[in-house]
């Protein structure tokens, strides 16, 4: 193909047409009078390869390729006239003549009044940035496939978290409906959980227990919190338990219970059991035989505890009155114990067979020098027992002075010590105990009346033994053991004719008189059970003092047996078979019915 | 022979290169080659018995680096709006590049493919949005260049569209 030089040619033609081979375009130019566009210059061999060598000088719209057909076609402000930068086509590939592809751009440019149309082919430049386009394009492929993955992990591990938690509701809608009060403890101590039960039981919210180390967080005395580490470190052995306190306005007592948690070897699972209501009634039962130091169940001592309690409640002076030997300190100590004061001093003292001013001195104090051997300033037990209890023991014996300096100290709440002008307050509850009739003390001129309205605004009046000779054998058995754990001796029981013995003896000792009687036993028992022989002389030759209408039922043998053995005994003879037995005929009779026994 | 210009529309990756090679030579290959500009590809249908020769405008994927020229549009008697069910972001290119078409040729027949059915399990496409481009009047083929499923059928149906086409209003699409 030979171009014919237009007039856009140079007048160097060969000039021209080094440009041209050497930019790799082909060179068109729009003829005004036919709107052809013509070629100029030599065209690149690759032209040929693409349009076919029959192609001519001339573009021919109808064989071209549609891309630059469509090039063609479409309007270029330039071209018409208007200026700016030569138009682009942007780059198209497609088929040669040859089987093969080719990417080409177009571009409509203007010379002066000329339309000038080059096509290129894009080669090595445009490679590069087909290259860069492809990688940046691979690594967004890449990078979506990536985020698509961690999308895809994402919404597995929320589903798994979701049914984790669905899970974990379930297990803790169990666990609250299962009402079980539970603590979680991680490796290092701390609470990591606390059901509602639990929170509960130790009246406290889960703010303030979650994330706490269990020592400082739960409400504990300070012994029990040795047993919850033990059980902590043995957590493997699950049937062991320990019963705390838990402190707080409503005290509870738990059963702590710990296990190793199945999942953390490290971890432990807390299980609180709350016992209180068992407490309470275990502690109600056992203040049914005893109540602090007291031991007894018979109907005068249930009405006595119920009266210590009661006048624990308030600060008033209270007066004990009993026969020697009732107890009358161990109530005053118990009162005390179950006053606010309990965590004061409570301080005994014996008023009986004391000089005025040795009682005086004793009461009140002294200062140095109020009398002779007064080496050092002295307070008295009044002060010693400042918010406490002072335990006045015999005050039916008290010289009348110092009744009046008593009288004094119950009015005024103050004291003055001897050889001191200036008084001294004091605080301190009185309970004063006497065995003797202070009304005919009073009448006989021996106690001032006013102390005594003064200290007798709240009574008790302890029963003398043989006026509760049910109390004996639980009192006996109980003194059995407290002497046998002082003396080192192992003594089982009492022998029932031992106890029957007991039982029927007028006490005129009272307990202190029982007491000594089985001290006197175990030192002269030789076997595992005390028998009559054992006890003191005057009980076993003391005339049978008849018993009370009200049943103790004696331990250690059939009940039908004894009576039947009684009645054989007895030779039939019912009120000598009661006797026997140490119970009232009454009584005897309306067993026999019970027990379903024929007495003929 | 009658000649109809129809170009290739959609988000880079989803296809549109593998769709035209499997319909004008029945080839595919896995390998993902990026188009650069344009390519234009040739192949006669049968629509009524007459002869129709597609020429086949396969454009570059639009992306942040390439936006579809307008001009590459002009002319065009209907153009495909190609999807990869995989990638729920190419459903959204599909929807803008439709506006642009709309804009540039007006309301011409155009037929939508949801490309890559062969891993249908893992399309991030599904029924609602399908169902939502059914609502707007959109023909949604399902395909796969990679086993030739519905690929005669996109190119046969929108040939017929476009030999049938009276114009539709733009207020329709």
């Amino acid at each position: 193909m030979k171009s014919r030089p237009g007039n856009l040619a140079l007048h160097n033609e060969s000039l021209f047409n080094a440009v041209l081979s050497t930019l790799d375009i082909v060179m068109f130019e729009c003829e005004e009078d036919s709107a052809e566009f013509r070629l100029q210059g030599l065209p690149p061999e690759w032209w040929r390869q693409w349009v076919g060598p029959a192609n001519g000088t001339v573009l021919d719209l109808g064989q071209c390729s549609p891309f630059l057909r469509d090039y063609l076609v479409g309007a270029h402000p330039i071209w018409g006239g208007q200026l700016g930068a030569p138009e682009k086509s942007g780059p198209w590939t497609e088929p040669d003549r040859q089987g093969g592809t080719m990417t080409l751009e177009a571009t409509a440019l203007s010379i002066g009044s000329k339309k000038v149309l080059l096509i290129e082919r894009l080669g090595s430049g445009f490679e590069e940035m087909g290259a860069i386009v492809q990688r940046a394009r691979e690594r967004m492929l890449a990078e979506e496939r990536t985020a698509k993955s961690y999308r895809k992990t994402e919404t597995r591990l929320i589903s798994e978290l979701e049914a984790s938690e669905r899970t974990k509701d379930d297990a803790l809608a169990l666990l609250q409906h299962l009402g079980l009060a539970a603590l979680v403890l991680d490796e290092r101590g701390h609470i990591t959980f606390a059901s509602d039960r639990g929170l509960e039981i130790l009246g406290m919210t889960a703010e303030a227990v979650i994330g706490q180390e269990w020592e400082q967080a739960l409400p504990l005395h300070k012994q029990d919190r040795a047993p919850i580490r033990e059980l902590i470190d043995t957590a493997s052995d699950p049937r062991k338990t320990c019963v705390v306190c838990i402190e707080g306005p409503r005290p509870r007592w738990v059963e702590i219970e710990v296990r190793g948690d199945p999942r953390h070897p490290d971890r432990h699972i807390v299980i609180l059991h709350d016992r209180t209501e068992l407490h309470t009634l275990r502690r109600a039962l056992n203040e049914q035989a005893s109540f602090h130091d007291l031991v007894g169940k018979s109907p005068a001592m249930l009405r006595t505890y119920q009266l210590v309690r009661d006048v624990a409640q308030v600060d008033s002076t209270v007066l004990i009155e009993g026969e020697t030997g009732t107890g009358k300190e161990l109530i005053a100590r118990a009162i005390h114990s179950c006053s606010g004061r309990k965590h004061k001093p409570f301080i005994a003292a014996n008023c009986a067979g004391l000089t005025d001013s040795i009682l005086t001195s004793q009461l009140f104090g002294h200062k140095r020098g109020a009398f002779t051997g007064a080496v050092n300033d002295q307070q008295g037990l009044f002060e010693a027992a400042e918010g406490g209890t002072l335990f006045l023991d015999e005050i039916g014996d008290i010289p009348q002075q110092v009744q009046t300096a008593l009288l004094r100290v119950l009015q005024e709440k103050e004291i003055t010590r001897l050889g001191e002008a200036k008084p001294r307050k004091i605080d301190v509850r009185i309970v004063a105990a006497t065995h003797h009739n202070l009304s005919e003390d009073v009448v006989r001129g021996s106690f001032r009346a006013d102390l005594l309205y003064r200290i007798r605004i709240a009574r008790v009046q302890l029963s003398p033994l043989r006026e509760r000779r049910e109390d004996i054998p639980l009192l006996a058995q109980s003194l059995l053991g407290q002497i046998c754990t002082a003396t080192g001796k192992t003594i089982e029981r009492l022998n029932p004719d031992t106890l029957r013995l007991l039982m029927s003896h007028a006490w005129p000792g009272n307990v202190r008189e029982l007491k000594s009687a089985i001290e006197f036993a175990v030192i002269s028992c030789k076997t595992k059970e005390v028998l009559p022989i054992d006890l003191p002389p005057e009980i076993i030759s003391a005339p049978v003092v008849p018993s009370s209408s009200v049943w103790i039922p004696l331990p250690n043998r059939d009940e039908k047996s004894r009576f039947l053995a009684a009645l054989s005994d007895a030779k039939g003879n019912r009120t000598e078979a009661a006797r026997r037995l140490g119970v009232s005929r009454a009584t005897f009779y309306r067993r026999l019915v019970e027990l379903d026994i024929d007495p003929r | 022979m009658m000649q109809k210009k129809v170009c290739m529309l959609g988000g880079f990756a989803v296809g549109k290169t593998s769709l035209v090679r499997r319909f004008v030579s029945n080839v595919f290959s896995d390998h993902y080659h990026t188009t650069i500009g344009v390519t234009v590809e040739k192949k006669s249908v049968t629509v009524d018995d007459r002869d129709v020769m597609l020429v086949l405008w396969d454009l570059y994927g639009e992306d942040e680096f390439q936006r579809v020229r307008d001009s590459y549009l002009r002319g065009s008697s209907g153009y495909i709006l190609v999807m990869d069910g995989t990638r729920r972001a190419t459903l959204d290119t599909a929807l803008a590049l439709q506006q642009t078409a709309l804009r540039t040729v007006g309301a011409v027949p155009f037929i939508s493919i949801i490309n890559k059915a062969d891993v249908r399990s893992e399309w991030e496409i599904d029924e609602r949005a399908i169902e939502q481009l059914r609502e707007r009047g959109w023909t949604v083929l399902f395909g796969s260049a990679k086993h030739g499923q519905g690929v005669e059928e996109l190119f046969v149906t929108l040939a017929t569209q476009i030999v049938h086409a009276a114009p539709i209003p733009r207020d329709c699409l």
